[in-house]
This record gives C-alpha cells, structure tokens and sequence, in this order.
C-alpha cells in the first residue's frame, strides 16, 4: 500500500490558478495605469517619463530586493533607508576629500562606490549581529539601526548636503540607452542575477527554508546564523548601492536621502506578493511591486494630482495583495 | 511655528525629529563641552569683567548653516562693542524640549540680556518671562514668542519680500515681456510650514502685480528630501516642455531642482532660482546652473540684536525699533565676489 | 528474532546518566538496537524519553555513559556529527519546510548542485532532485504524483510520510521516530506503520518513540519501556499485551 495524494476539487483549483499567479495580476495593474495616466495626459506615454520612472525605481528596487531576501526568511530589516542615507553621505566626505586632492574623477567615483557599498555591508553586518548575536528580534533591532544612523546622517553632515564631488557623477545618471542610463542598466543585471540566484541556488533555498520554518532548516544542518548574517549584509549592500545611485543623481550627499525608503521597500515586497510571515515571495513580484510604485509617483505628478494621493493609492495595493494572498491560501483547501 | 526660517536642506519638522533622542544624550556632553570653549575664546583671560556686558545668545541649532553664518556676525559685533558673547544651542535638533533646559541654563547665568531665537512660540514664551521676571531684556531674532509685549525688539529676514525678490529674479532670468506668455514651478518643502507659505506669497503676490503673463502652472512638494525633489522638478521638465523658470523654495529643493535640470541637460535653458546662500548652491550659480538664490543675512540679524541690547542697557531707548525687518540679498552671476562671500553662508 | 546474537548491534548506549540540574533525568540506563529492528521507546510524561532521545541523536550529550555505533565507541558533539554517521532523526516538531517542495524538502541541507562554474556557484540541479526524490520516496512506498509539489498542498499524513522518506532516504543505519504517528488520523498512522515495516525490511535499525501503544505494539520487534529515568522493561513485543504494556509504564504491575 502506498500513501497517495488526493486531488482537490477543480473548481476551486481553477480559483487558485487564477490568483496564483499574482506576476500576471501585477502586470495588469501596471499596464492599467500607465494607460490610466496616458489617457490623462498623453505625455505619460513617452520615453521621457519613462526615463523618470526608470530614475526613481533603481533605489526602491535596490533595496526591495534585498528587502525580499530578508522578508523570506521571516524578518524585516527596517533600517534600508537610512542606510541609504548614510552610506551617500559617508562616500560623499570620501569623494569630497578625493576630488580636494585633485584625484581622477573616474577613480574617484569608483572609490565612492567602493565607499559606500562597505557602509551598507557594515550596517548589515550590525543588522545581523543584534538579530543573531544578541537575538534582538528584526523589528527592534533594524529600527535601532534606522534610527542611529539617520542621526549619524545629521551629526556627520551637520544637516545639510554633502557637495564637492565629482562633476561627472550627474551625467552618468542622464539616459543613454533610449530611457536607460548606464547605472541603470547595471542595476537591472544585478537585479536579474539576484533574482536567478534567489530562485535558482542553494543560497536561496536556504533563504526559503529559514522563513518557512526555521526548526526544520536548522535540523537540516543549516547553519541558521550565517545564513541570516548573510541575507542582512546582502540588504545592506544593496542600499548601499542605492544610496550611491542617489548620491550619483544629485551629486550630493543628502543627509534625508533615502528616508522612509524602508516604507517603499516593504510596499514593493508585499504587492510583489511576499508574505511577512516569511517562506514566500519571488523577485519578480518585488520588480513589478517597485515599479509600479514609481509609476504612480511619475503619474500622479504628470496628471498633476496632489502626491498625497499616492499614499492612497498604494495603502489600496497593498490591501489587495495581502488580500489576494489570503484568498490564495484560502483556495489552496486541503486540510 | 516657524520651523525652518533659513534652515539647511529640508530643516523642517521631521528632521528635527528625526533627530533621534539616542544621541541627544551623548551630543550633550559635547555641546557643554564645544561651549565652554566657545565662551573662552569670547572672554580674553584680561577681561575686565565687572565693566564689560554679557550678551546671551540662545538658537536653534548650531549645526545648521544658518545659525553658524548668525555666530560669525555675532562674535563680530561682540568684538566691537566689546561685550562677552554667550553662544548657546543644541548641537543638531532644533526643539523646545532641548533648547528651554539649555535657556535655563543660560539664565541662570545671569547674562545683561538675552538674544533668544525660539523654537517654539509658545514653549518659550515662559523664558522670556523668565528672563525679564530678573531684569534681563529679551530680543527675539528669526522667529518670535507667541507674545511679543515684553520683548525689546524682533529682528527677522522678511520671508514675503524674499518671495517677492524670487519674482524679480526669475522675471530678469527670463527676459519678462508683455507679449509673451511664461510658465514657472515652484518647489516646496511642506504645504505647511510658515516660511514656505510666506514666501510662496510673497512670490504669488509679486507676479500678480508685476508680471502677469508668468502663470505658476505647478507646485509640489519635497518632504526635506532632494531626491523627491528631484523626481517632482524631472517630470515637470518632462510635463512642461515649455517650462521657463523655477523656483526652489528652500535649499533642499535646489538641490533637487539644480541636479533634475542637469541631467535633463537643459542647464540655461530653464532658470533656477534658490533661496539661501549655502556655498555648494553659490557654486552653482557660477556653473549658471542656479540663476539667482535669494540670501538671508543672518549675521547682520545678530548685529541688530547685540546693537540692540547694548543701547537698551545702556538707556538709549530712543532708536529702538519694536520690529526690525533686514531685507534679503540676491546673488546672481552679476554678483560682486566679495559680496557672493559676505553672504554665503558659513558651512562645515 | 529475539535470538539475535552480539554481533548484530548496530547502535547502542551503556550506562548513560543525564542530570538537569538536581533532577535527574537519565539514570544507568543502556539500551541495544539491532539491524532490521524496530526498537519501540515508551514511557510516561517525564519518564526520560525526550532525554534519550537528544542522547541518541547527538542533540545532547549524556553525563557519563557510552554511545557505540557498530562496536565502536562514539562521542556526538552536534547532531550533524550523528547525521554524519548515518543517524537520522525525526523529531516531533521539526517537520518539513511547508513552502518548499516535496523534493527540495528530501534534499534540505544536502541539495544537489548542477555541474561546472553554475554548480560551483550554488546553482541548483532541481530535476535531478526530483527525481531522484521520487524515486527514494517510492523506494519506502510512498508515491507522490510530483516531487515538485509544494509541501503546503500536501495532507498531514503525506507530510508525515514525506519527512520520514525524507529520514530513511539519507539514513544510512538507523533512524529515530519521535512520535511519527501523532496528530494523525487511523488511516495516515496506517500508512506511517507501513512505511516503518518497509524500512526495517532494508535492515535499517528504527528506534520508534509513541504514546499511542497500539502503534508501538503492532510495528515494533522489541519495547524498552522507561519509568523515572530507569529502564524497567526490554523485552520483544510478543512478550506484551495492551494492559501488561500500560501497567509496565504505570508502575501499576
């Protein structure tokens, strides 16, 4: 005798189906939008705005991404904006300092990039010492670090700007690939190359396995510790690199960049589909979360509604994707 | 509430929160510390003490650009009038619940007067109380107490006629005539904070008078940030293909507004004017990436205050303005440079 | 079956103590499991079942006391050291992960890695995986339609299944059951005791830990019954009835 599954009904499987593929949902929406704002006004539609769109998503999406690994495992890492900020600012006094010395700008701005992915690592690192070390749980222990170091963003910088950089940092942020610059490009096969390796390697099976159920992970012989270590720097270092991009788009070092970003992360995360709950979320949900977060942001301003209003709107995304998820875990019956 | 009159950046509500009170602890320790040095370089050791006024003078916060361009004129005029200067402040969070101890503090020193900058107009008004309840005279600078009855004199930049010299910057940038239409955007910081609407209205009231064929086709919104600016001044350039001019209510918004404009490479081709003299902004209007900035002065304020003080001690009342408006400055690429410098503000 | 001789001990434990504190949780206690035996382990609440087990399992270590594995002396500092060995273990709470798949579940912790730079990258084999999952499930009777189904769609008792597949599919001596068959219905335990049989068959040895005794009765060879951190009973299964076996870990007989 063997054990065999047993099928469940197919109307509800039909049900399932349908919201299961939560991508497809998405996609939806966005092209319901961007024909929403076309038709409000026909300029949407150009490569320009898209290029503005394109220039906002790379940050949010850089540490939604990272914000998804940690959401997976069933943590939260609150302190991606700040570390945004801080790591701008840090390689904005670094590139100050650099440029003071007359030193070549192509160095200079790789220097900064150096500069400020090691902050976001560092700030990680801290992330993932509080929440494993000092089992300090992510909630607590990221909005310490939000805090601290949006006040060291103040203290550093005295409040104001950081300047005196480069001067090409800014071109590098003007589109040269129809609506694409070059950063952004990079930002986009970094994407991808999380993304296959989220879905596709050892390392992400793990990130899966922990937020499904840690117990289990952990007598699989995973070592449930090193792993989150890993996840927390690896968000850090993408808000590092969000933080550098920014710095590289107002070529300065703003003390405020980046804040409340961990708000933007999270909403792109969970429309993406991700629970926080943890066990559940894809790359692409996160890709398509933050870009139509941007596009509201863009749409709302070239329709020229109050921005308020985008707060509006994605309180109502969000609801409907939870929503949506409950529906899904509703459908899936069984037991 | 005046919450950001000249302030760096987006030096608005939420910064001064965000201000975390975890460091507030520690940064106390050096601020006591950076003012005791602070009072010995202003008391040379041969001071004749029981002849010379002490002069108190208690801010916001000092490592706002603003406040540390209002030291460099206050040491200044100490100098000359030869009284001791009391410099007083938070390091970073500009609130009452960190700058009325510190008052106390000062107070309690017993200085001949009081330059006090409030926070809160109605937090301090018990300072002022205070203060003349021991026969110690109050000037208020920047922002004012709720109830000015007992304060000598208010000594303030004029946040409507920086608006208004907003106007004139951008209707000279554009080459205003009669015969043709204009359109300009006006980037602020928060819908509510008093200086953004003061100068909105000045700005409003001046183009309404002078130059009607400008429309303001929009206004948006920075929350303190210039990478929101920037995404707001981006889609306007996109929106707005025929945009003229700009104006950037606060040094945040420049930053974001002067970077947009950068990239979108129409640097000349839309002009941007900025309020306050931060170097970096200054800068940019040497690259004519900013036309114009609009500069406080805040270390001729200070001088008003000392000035003040020291002829209502010593009985010469007679001067003695109850409110004191200091016109602001406009730098642009015709600018002196020996002006640009006096006014531009001192910066870490 | 009881005339097993020495030479067939797979795992045993000599003298092993185990002291929380003042309580003493384990006392002298040593107990033999032979290849292609199904050793039952029961007692009361608090009789020292969970102790041994994490003793066994390499979870904790005893006080004094030996662990031989095949004769040969062995000291478990982490349970992998255990694994390693070829120990597998099921605890109770432990479970699957329920938003993996069937077959990432089977390969937890030892994924298989696609060849050249992406395996050395981590890249994952995922057919292979299922497929070979399937096949080890099917080995221990156990069919699921597909391994890369997620084990959330799964009942209680396929789970069930599927954790214990997953144990006897890495196992390469002994496995340990803590309470296999709880929270499940008659017709899952069913399935649970039929899978046992099937791996005592490929002479693993099974050490098999329940309250439900007619489970412990109707699948095991011989039963070790513990009452207060002492071993009052081992003897083959055949020697018990229900009311002899509940009175021997009562105390009442």
């Amino acid at each position: 005798m063997t054990t065999q599954v047993t099928q469940a009904p197919s109307t509800s499987s039909r049900v399932k189906g349908l919201f299961k593929n939560q991508q497809f949902i998405l996609v939806l929406v966005l092209i319901a939008m961007v024909a929403f704002f076309s038709f409000k006004n026909h300029i949407f539609f150009t490569t320009a705005v898209f290029a503005n769109v394109l220039s906002d998503w790379i940050p949010v999406v850089l540490m939604a991404v990272g914000e998804t690994f940690v959401i997976i495992t069933g943590g939260i890492d609150l302190s991606v904006g700040s570390t945004v900020g801080f790591s701008g600012v840090i390689a904005a006094f670094a590139m100050r300092n650099l440029t003071s010395h007359n030193v070549n700008q192509n160095e200079t701005l790789a220097i900064g990039l150096l500069v400020a992915v090691a902050v976001g690592a560092g700030i990680g690192l801290i992330n993932a010492l509080l929440i494993t070390r000092a089992r300090i749980v992510p909630f607590v222990a990221t909005l310490a670090t939000l805090g601290a170091f949006r006040g060291l963003c103040i203290v550093t910088t005295g409040g104001g700007p950081v300047g005196d950089g480069p001067e090409n940092a800014i071109n590098l942020t003007v589109p040269k690939y129809g609506p694409f610059n070059g950063p952004g490009l990079v930002v986009v096969i970094i994407v991808a190359v999380i993304g296959l390796y989220l879905h596709k390697s050892r390392f992400g099976r793990y990130t899966y396995a922990i937020g499904s159920n840690t117990f289990a992970a952990r007598s699989a012989g995973i070592n449930v510790k090193m792993h989150l270590t890993k996840v927390y720097v690896l968000s850090g270092v993408l808000a590092g690199l969000a933080g550098f991009y920014l710095y590289l788009r107002l070529s300065v070092g703003s003390p405020s960049s980046g804040q409340s970003g961990e708000l933007d992360a999270i909403a792109a995360v969970v429309i993406g589909g991700a629970a926080l709950a943890g066990g559940i979320g894809r790359i692409s949900g996160t890709v398509l979360g933050s870009f139509i977060l941007t596009t509201v942001t863009s749409g709302l301003i070239i329709i020229g509604v109050a921005p308020n209003w985008k707060q509006v709107v994605v309180a109502i995304l969000i609801a409907a994707a939870v929503f949506s998820q409950g529906l899904r875990n509703w459908t899936k019956g069984g037991e | 509430m005046v919450l950001d009159s000249g302030s760096p950046g987006g030096a608005t509500l939420e910064r001064k929160i965000m201000s975390s009170s975890i460091k507030r602890r520690s940064l106390a320790a050096v601020a006591i510390g950076a003012s005791a040095v602070l009072a010995t370089a202003a008391v040379p050791a041969t001071s004749h003490a029981a002849a010379k006024l002490k002069i108190a003078f208690v801010m916001g916060a000092e490592s706002d650009p603003f406040f540390q361009a209002m030291k460099v004129g206050a040491v200044a005029e100490a100098k000359v009038k030869n009284v001791d200067l009391i410099w007083q402040g938070d390091p970073s969070v500009y609130s009452p619940a960190t700058q009325i101890p510190i008052a106390d503090a000062v107070l309690a020193q017993k200085p001949d007067g009081l330059v006090l900058i409030p926070t809160d107009p109605t937090a301090l008004q018990a300072t002022v109380t205070k203060a003349v309840a021991a026969k110690i005279p109050v000037v208020n600078v920047d922002t004012h107490v709720g109830d000015l009855t007992n304060v000598v004199s208010f000594i303030t930049g004029d946040n409507a006629d920086g608006g208004s010299k907003a106007a004139d910057a951008i209707a000279k940038a554009i080459k205003y005539s009669s015969s043709k239409k204009f359109q300009v955007a006006v980037g602020l910081t928060s819908a509510t904070a008093t200086t953004n609407v003061a100068r909105l209205e000045g700005f409003k009231a001046q183009i309404a008078a002078k130059y009607p064929n400008i429309t303001i086709v929009d206004v948006a919104y920075s929350q303190s940030q210039p990478a929101v600016a920037n995404t707001n001044v981006s889609n306007w350039l996109t929106k707005y293909p025929n945009l003229n001019g700009i104006f950037a209510i606060d040094g945040t918004n420049a930053d974001g507004a002067a970077s947009a404009i950068q990239a979108k490479g129409l640097v000349g081709k839309v002009a941007l004017v900025g309020y306050d003299a931060y170097k970096k902004n200054v800068d940019l209007i040497g690259k004519r990436v900013i036309t114009a900035l609009i500069a406080q002065d805040p270390a001729q304020e200070a001088k008003r205050a000392i000035d003040t003080l020291v002829d209502y001690i010593g009985g010469k009342t007679a001067g003695i303005q109850k409110n004191v408006v200091i016109p602001n400055f406009t730098i642009d690429i015709y600018t002196h440079a020996k002006e640009k410098k006096q006014y531009t503000y001192v910066q870490k | 079956m009881a005339l097993v001789t020495d030479e067939d001990v797979l795992y045993e434990v000599k003298n092993v103590s185990k002291s929380y504190g003042s309580v003493v949780a384990l006392d002298n206690v040593s107990m033999k499991v032979r290849a292609g035996e199904v050793v039952g382990l029961v007692g009361d609440n608090g009789a020292g079942k969970s102790t041994l087990v994490k003793i066994l399992s390499g979870a904790h270590r005893p006080d004094s006391g030996e662990i031989l594995l095949e004769g040969k002396v062995r000291e478990w500092h982490t349970p992998h050291d255990a694994i390693e060995a070829g120990i597998e273990t099921l605890y109770q709470e432990s479970g699957l992960a329920p938003h993996l798949s069937v077959s990432a579940n089977v390969f937890l912790g030892r994924e298989q890695v696609k060849g050249g730079l992406l395996g050395r990258l981590g890249f994952l084999a995922n057919k292979e995986m299922d497929k070979q999952a399937f096949q080890d499930l099917k080995d221990v009777g156990i069919a699921v339609p597909e391994s890369n189904r997620s084990v959330s769609q799964l009942s209680g008792g396929q789970r069930q299944a599927v954790a214990i597949g997953r144990s006897v599919a890495w196992a390469s001596k002994l496995i340990l059951l803590d309470e296999p068959t709880n929270h499940l219905g008659a017709r899952q335990a069913g399935e649970v005791l039929n899978i046992i049989q099937q791996v005592k068959a490929k002479n693993f040895g099974v050490i098999f830990i329940s309250h439900t005794l007619p489970h412990v009765l109707q699948v095991t060879d011989r039963i070790v019954v513990l009452r207060l951190g002492k071993i009052v009973a081992d003897a083959p299964t055949s020697t018990f009835d229900a009311e002899k076996l509940l009175g021997t870990i009562t105390g009442l007989i």
